[in-house]
């Protein structure tokens, strides 16, 4: 892993904590909200999908893509949990995620098969893989 | 992004030095032409903003409020948009920045602006989030009056803004509500990059298609609203599947470059059942995000998956069964009560396609604006529609390579035989088929190059004439389809305090009648009130209403409910634009109401009239003949 990988896991991992840290700010103060939307719209998802080593670019404009709406998923799912079993608190649902995401930061990121590989190449040994022919329908 | 380059009109890439160092000069025509629309443009949209004038809407909305230079910054964009495609295969930030700065330029001037929160249904969003910051949970198995136990049924995106609120600090939703068309527009457009980029490696195509996206998104439902969050979610989803999901030993000849339209990209790689296992587990919690914000998107991703596995590429039934198994789980659950009721009224509008296909629930529109826009509206369809069209028939290896878009973009299409929801189906399947109708209405204005004699030479025109004019034609249709209703959506803020006063004069379990619940606060603490909007209803029973209102509406009134009529200049405009009444059929309501001995005035002005339900007391009965009175 080099030094930019590290620091951006790093980052990825304490980013929650961060926002947690920003409601102590006054209620509505513009770096309390910004860090808070930042976190919670990008936050889990990069942590999740963060680029592997050995991607090819698409794969950077995929994490970036898919970042907002994985971690908008995640914040949804959080979110009404806690309001179904009448438990919502800011402290509950920033420390959920926060927590999810140093985790998933300090894990080796979910791979994203298609970056990995070159177009054309088919998995070796796959079921039903070898026949090539055909394409559509 | 070789390939690209490789077809950019005017040229190969391969030019004389001296072309090339000229090209470079930041100076020249082509570079020119490139980046200084921009500043022109950003310069001309930032002189006319505070002269949008907004406060006194009329039967135009914001076409006619808008300046000129308001509508010439847009024109710059577009041009510089179209210069940019010069270079979008190794300068892909340009047409990235106009697509962007396009997106502000369109969307933001209503955020900058407006005092309020624009459109009533974003108004009845904020007033679902308070109310569930007030309780702390949802029951998502009481009854609310109107419909409203929906929004405790899918709960997602409400309990999402909530948890937003409350970290942020700050009072309720309004403060952001209408910057979502932005923040929503600017989420969606590396994903549809994503999307099209699996089709096509002609960066061209691919910033066309987005920008004719944007363009033909004219329907309106990017407000602050569980469709336009869960949209984003459906395109994620989408593209996930695109790029990860193909199987082992399908692609065959979609590989082959010969094989394929010079702009196409070859298929992505395949990936084994584990690698696509995987990808269920991370599409997992966006698909159950989708079910958790709103009913309809799950219908739509569904059928859009089923779609998919009608090509060997993409026939992913295990996908497709997990969306289907959340979906199914959220219905028989939190959703019940409206699944079931749905269930029940289904067999009445299955196969009426005409009547699912009608927008909206009232009669025509009246006004020469809300006609307009429905003029518009069509034109707009029929041109995007006949542009797809055009690029299937004329480019088809082009569909053939790229058939999941093509299948994702008619998928939605037979939903309209099912179920109307509520006058809207119409406009739910045309977005949801978007993504792949802007495709191909851009492959139709963005013909290859990489032909050599007349077929190239017609390529170059087509690119030359026919992609300024159709983008212009479409930002000419957008505006109206986005702006030309204005009126019902803008609403000032003696108008919305009014409102509120209102309600808060009525005591809790108090009947609330209006004309329509198009209007800012109509939904405030709506779970302390019932509410009639009694012109949402069809024309015959409108009639009727029309021909003595007081009593009419008297008569609806159930014996003993304290009852207020709450009617605002909104409520006027969105009853004609809907065309819930004809012509002048407002204002006779009005009329009619006030002289009516049902009710009387509380109060009265330019933002509101409150009329106060006055309960006639039954005449005493006859005494009998032998009793003394």
């Amino acid at each position: 892993m080099n030094r930019t990988k590290a620091q951006l896991r790093a980052v990825l991992a304490l980013s929650g904590w961060v926002a947690l840290a920003a409601t102590l700010l006054p209620a509505g103060a513009f770096l309390r909200w910004a860090t808070i939307l930042l976190f919670v719209t990008f936050g889990p998802g990069l942590a999740l999908l963060h680029p592997q080593s050995g991607v090819r670019p698409p794969a950077r404009l995929e994490t970036l893509a898919l970042a907002a709406p994985v971690s908008w998923s995640l914040a949804t799912l959080t979110a009404t949990a806690l309001f179904l079993v009448q438990g919502f608190s800011t402290t509950v649902f920033l420390i959920s995620l926060a927590a999810f995401c140093t985790v998933a930061a300090l894990l080796p990121g979910l791979p994203l098969p298609a970056a990995m590989r070159q177009a054309g190449d088919e998995p070796s040994g796959a079921a039903g893989a070898g026949t090539g022919a055909g394409g559509e329908p | 992004m070789a390939q690209h380059e490789m077809s950019t009109p005017g040229g190969a890439p391969h030019g004389t030095l001296t072309r090339e160092r000229a090209r470079r000069t930041p100076v020249g025509p082509g570079r020119l032409l490139t980046w200084l629309p921009l500043p022109v443009g950003a310069a001309l949209w930032a002189w006319s903003l505070p002269r949008i004038r907004f406060h006194n809407l009329g039967d135009f909305g914001l076409l006619d409020r808008f300046p000129v230079a308001f509508y010439a910054s847009l024109a710059v964009l577009t041009v510089g948009f179209i210069a940019s495609l010069r270079r979008a295969g190794t300068a892909p930030w340009w047409p990235l920045t106009y697509s962007l700065g396009m997106l502000f330029a369109l969307k933001a001037p209503t955020a900058l602006l407006y005092d309020t929160v624009r459109y009533a249904w974003a108004s009845k969003h904020d007033a679902v989030i308070a109310r569930l910051l007030t309780e702390g949970t949802v029951h998502p198995h009481h009854t609310l009056n109107g419909g409203m136990s929906a929004y405790d049924q899918w709960p997602g995106f409400f309990s999402l803004n909530a948890a937003l609120i409350k970290a942020f600090g700050v009072q309720g939703a309004a403060v952001y509500t209408n910057w979502a068309p932005v923040i929503y527009g600017a989420l969606t457009l590396p994903i549809l990059v994503v999307i099209y980029r699996t089709f096509t490696d002609d960066w061209r195509l691919v910033w066309t298609a987005v920008w004719i996206f944007q363009l033909a998104n004219w329907v309106g439902q990017d407000y602050l609203s569980p469709q336009g969050f869960a949209y984003v979610l459906f395109l994620a989803v989408f593209a996930v599947v695109l790029r990860h999901f193909v199987r082992p030993g399908s692609a065959g000849s979609l590989r082959d470059r010969d094989l394929l339209d010079p702009a196409a990209a070859p298929a992505p790689p395949a990936t084994t059942w584990q690698q696509r296992a995987v990808g269920v587990v991370l599409l997992a919690p966006l698909i159950a995000a989708i079910n958790s914000a709103h009913q309809l998107t799950p219908v739509m991703l569904c059928v859009t998956l089923f779609a998919l596995c009608l090509t060997r590429r993409y026939r992913n039934i295990g996908l497709f069964v997990v969306a289907v198994v959340i979906m199914g789980i959220w219905d028989l659950t939190m959703g019940r009560p409206l699944f079931v009721d749905t269930m029940k009224t289904l067999s009445g509008q299955l196969g009426d396609l005409l009547s699912n296909a009608k927008p909206g629930i009232g009669g025509n529109p009246t006004g020469e604006g809300a006609e307009l826009v429905g003029v518009v509206n069509i034109v707009m369809v029929v041109a995007l529609g006949a542009l797809a069209v055009v690029a299937v028939v004329l480019r088809r290896r082009l569909a053939r390579s790229a058939l999941p878009l093509l299948l994702a973009a008619v998928a939605p299409a037979p939903l309209l035989a099912v179920n109307n929801y509520g006058g809207e189906m119409v406009f739910r399947v045309y977005l949801f088929g978007l993504p792949g109708s802007a495709f191909f209405a851009a492959a139709a204005l963005v013909p290859s190059v990489a032909y050599a004699g007349k077929a190239r030479r017609i390529a170059q025109r087509v690119m030359v004439v026919a992609l300024p004019a159709g983008i212009l034609v479409l930002l000419a249709g957008f505006l109206p389809s986005y702006y030309g209703k204005e009126s019902m959506q803008y609403a000032p803020p003696q108008e919305v305090a009014f409102v509120e006063r209102a309600y808060d004069r009525a005591p809790t379990g108090s009947l609330v009648m209006a004309a329509t619940g198009s209007f800012p606060g109509a939904y405030y603490h709506y779970n302390h009130y019932d509410h009639w909007f009694f012109t949402e209803q069809d024309a015959a029973a409108n009639r009727q209403l029309l021909k003595d209102p007081g009593d009419y509406l008297a008569e609806g009134i159930p014996a003993g409910c304290p009852a207020y009529i709450i009617l605002t200049p909104t409520q006027r405009d969105a009853v004609q634009g809907e065309g819930y009444l004809p012509p002048g059929g407002y204002t006779k309501l009005v009329a009619a109401l006030k002289a009516s001995p049902h009710f009387k005035i509380i109060e009265e002005g330019s933002h509101g009239l409150l009329l106060q339900h006055l309960p006639i007391p039954t005449a005493p009965e006859a005494l009998p003949d032998d009793v003394e009175p």
